[in-house]
């Protein structure tokens, strides 16, 4: 018996656990030794290199300007896929009182969609020259600028489709945050005639904690993987890497260009970066909410 | 004691499960005993792509050919997205046995890949090379033969750039079409439309490739490359893309993703696209107005060249029985009827001189007049730039210096780094 207890919960875990390293574990060491070497995916010989891979992620003005847009593309994201839904979820619970069930859903309908059509469509909707909306533009005596052309541009609306996309998913996950909050705790800041707005700032957003960081989370790392389905679609990078992003970049360099070597050194770099950010984050944030 | 029987029992387990997932990878197919030999065909068309003839030619091939039975499989995302396929295939052993290969990836697929030469599946299966020699031209040859000059595969799909004109706009502002001849007249009918309508007078197609912007520096009678080195920054290089740099600077030319510019044109909102001839279905079946398409133009005191776009046919089969199959799908496939079938399925030209020269790809072109410019212009291709090494690099090296010098930098500057990029990795 307590020989059982002792193998149990391993063997249960095993199958996971046996996933986890061959589809996780195992490809990202193998990236990492595969970060040292110039190889183009299936030539014989592999050709040591050295550092030389993770020097040119640092020194390359290409890979320079592509980690630049990628700290653009999450401020952009965070404050389009986080703070608005956190803002309108917050609006919907404690100003609103009817038609709560009604927005969940008109908000909701969009991450039903797959995100190839969704680029598609808006590419389509927001075609500089002979889209439905320049055509408007046109007729209000604007002109829509030919975001195609601009870097900056080309990024805010490709942040803005991915925002079509999950803002419907991180909207019910905030709101349902919301509504777990022990209701006689509100109600007894109203008969304390406590402020809309200290009642949130003090009590409701510090209690929401969890939720909210999950969704930040969430945000930047799922964030940068949906952005890459209509950068493909899109822009393809382009103009002259302008609305690329490390992720997108990556691919490029593995998949289209086989240069395999660089892309693991990008892939590493990338993986550091965001194993601070995680480690940074459960720090400062989640750490010190054990105390409040 | 206990652990170190846990650890054996956890090891064993591991093993198990790893063993299953394995097993089921590796699923292996073998000729069965009745001698019908199994082969797959790799291709990119998708059904809104000439899918549908691909599958037909399939199927009339299995129907006449008892002892043979080819499996075709779609590709998403053309000739690059196959490469890729292709790539995991060969490092799990199981490759196809015939593949579209893309010009682009002539070399690298060469210098990677295991595959048979045309010629030697000729000589070996039909004693001599009659069948490539009757049915195609040295020159069409010419498209599928790497840096070594070794036939890599045979032509199957070809295209050709054209300009397509919308002819409501052109005559609505007075622009004579015999203008449109070269560069510079293309420029200045695009300046009169603009100026008169505020519309775009020229799109030139932007994909991930420099396909159209090489025909414009090979028809201002510059290089590409010289004995395998990037030649293009010369003075009429640079001449080239300094008239494309000012139309887009001044607004006369639209600089935008492929999609939207094609998009543009077809809804009237850009007088002239210069793009691939596979385009002409989807332009005719999308564009309200007159549309019409010329020869590629050239520039003033040069002639037009052109590098061929599309597609060979590579047999990638290892096994001798299966290269024999190969091989005679792919004469089924050149066949003039196979070939005029896929035509008009795709909007590609067939490859064949006989096919060419047929009646049925004669009405065809008489039917769809867009068609006889693309075919006027294939004496005038040359083949797909494939530098020996690092193509894939190359290529990129010039989408980089496109898209830089259309954003407004130095011509000759970008095209001199970039061309020393690539002169670097030969």
């Amino acid at each position: 018996m307590h020989n059982n207890k002792k193998i149990l919960p391993f063997i249960y875990l095993l199958p996971t656990g046996i996933l986890l390293t061959i589809f996780m574990v195992i490809p990202i060491i193998y990236t990492f030794y595969l970060s040292f070497f110039d190889w183009n995916l299936i030539a014989p010989t592999k050709d040591f290199v050295g550092m030389r891979n993770y020097i040119e992620v640092f020194t390359d003005p290409v890979n320079q300007k592509v980690l630049m847009n990628t700290f653009f593309y999450i401020i952009l994201l965070l404050v389009l896929n986080f703070i608005v839904p956190y803002v309108i979820s917050l609006i919907v619970k404690f100003f609103i009182k009817r038609m709560q069930g009604a927005y969940k859903i008109i908000f909701f309908i969009p991450s039903l969609f797959s995100l190839v059509v969704g680029a598609m469509i808006f590419s389509w909707l927001l075609n500089p020259v002979s889209g439905p909306v320049a055509f408007l533009f046109r007729e209000s005596g604007f002109v829509l600028p030919n975001w195609t052309n601009s870097g900056g541009l080309a990024i805010v609306v490709i942040c803005l489709i991915t925002n079509w996309k999950v803002f419907g998913y991180n909207f019910i996950l905030l709101l349902t945050g919301l509504g777990s909050i022990p209701k006689n705790i509100v109600d007894a800041t109203t008969i304390d005639r406590i402020p809309k707005w200290r009642m949130i700032w003090n009590i409701v957003l510090p209690m929401n904690k969890s939720i909210a960081i999950y969704v930040l989370i969430l945000t930047i790392v799922q964030g940068l993987q949906y952005v890459f389905t209509p950068i493909n679609v899109i822009t393809t990078g382009g103009p002259y890497y302008g609305s690329s992003n490390v992720l997108y970049h990556t691919y490029l360099n593995a998949f289209v260009l086989y240069k395999t070597g660089n892309a693991s050194a990008l892939a590493i770099t990338t993986f550091l970066i965001f194993l601070v950010l995680l480690y940074l984050e459960i720090r400062f944030v989640e750490g010190r909410s054990r105390y409040e | 004691m206990k652990t170190k029987y846990f650890k054996q029992f956890l090891a064993l387990v591991g093993l198990a499960l790893m063993a299953v997932i394995f097993a089921g990878c590796s699923s292996t197919s073998k000729t069965s005993a009745n001698a019908v030999t199994h082969i797959t065909y790799w291709h990119v068309n998708a059904q809104t792509q000439g899918g549908a003839t691909v599958d037909e030619l399939v199927k009339e091939f299995n129907k006449t050919h008892k002892n043979i039975k080819v499996t075709a499989k779609y590709n998403p995302n053309m000739y690059k997205g196959l490469m890729q396929n292709l790539q995991s295939a060969q490092a799990s052993g199981k490759v196809p046995d015939v593949t579209q290969v893309g010009w682009a990836y002539d070399n690298y697929f060469s210098s990677n890949f295991k595959y048979m030469t045309s010629t030697d599946a000729a000589k070996k299966f039909d004693g001599n090379d009659k069948f490539i020699t009757d049915h195609f031209t040295t020159k069409t040859l010419s498209f599928a033969k790497d840096a070594n000059k070794k036939l890599v595969g045979l032509p199957y799909s070809l295209s050709t750039p054209v300009l397509f004109v919308n002819k409501d706009l052109l005559k609505q502002y007075n622009i004579d079409v015999k203008s449109l001849d070269t560069w510079e007249g293309v420029q200045k009918a695009a300046k009169s439309i603009n100026e008169q309508s505020g519309k775009y007078g020229l799109y030139i197609q932007e994909p991930g490739d420099t396909w159209a912007q090489q025909a414009i520096m090979l028809s201002n009678g510059a290089d590409i490359q010289k004995n395998g080195k990037a030649a293009f920054a010369s003075e009429n290089g640079e001449g080239a893309y300094k008239l494309y740099q000012e139309m887009v600077t001044d607004k006369t030319a639209l600089h935008t993703p492929w999609a939207q510019g094609m998009d543009s044109f077809v809804k009237g909102d850009v007088a002239m696209a210069f793009t691939t001839i596979a385009q002409a279905s989807h332009i005719k079946k999308g564009a309200s107005f007159n549309a019409s398409a010329i020869i590629a133009p050239h520039f003033e005191g040069h002639k037009t060249t052109v590098p061929v776009g599309g597609s060979m046919l590579a047999i990638t089969a290892q096994d001798a029985t299966q290269q024999k199959a190969a091989w005679e799908f792919e004469k089924f496939m050149f066949k003039t009827s196979s070939s005029v079938t896929w035509s008009k399925g795709t909007g590609y030209l067939p490859p064949t001189k006989d096919a060419l020269e047929s009646k049925e790809f004669k009405d065809h072109v008489s039917e769809n007049p867009m068609l006889v410019p693309a075919v006027n212009t294939l004496d005038k291709a040359i083949p797909w730039t494939s530098f020996p090494k690092n193509g894939l690099q190359a290529e990129q090296a010039m989408i980089d210096a496109r898209d830089k010098i259309l954003s407004g930098s130095d011509i000759s500057s970008t095209l001199k780094s970039a061309q020393e990029k690539i002169n670097a990795q030969q």
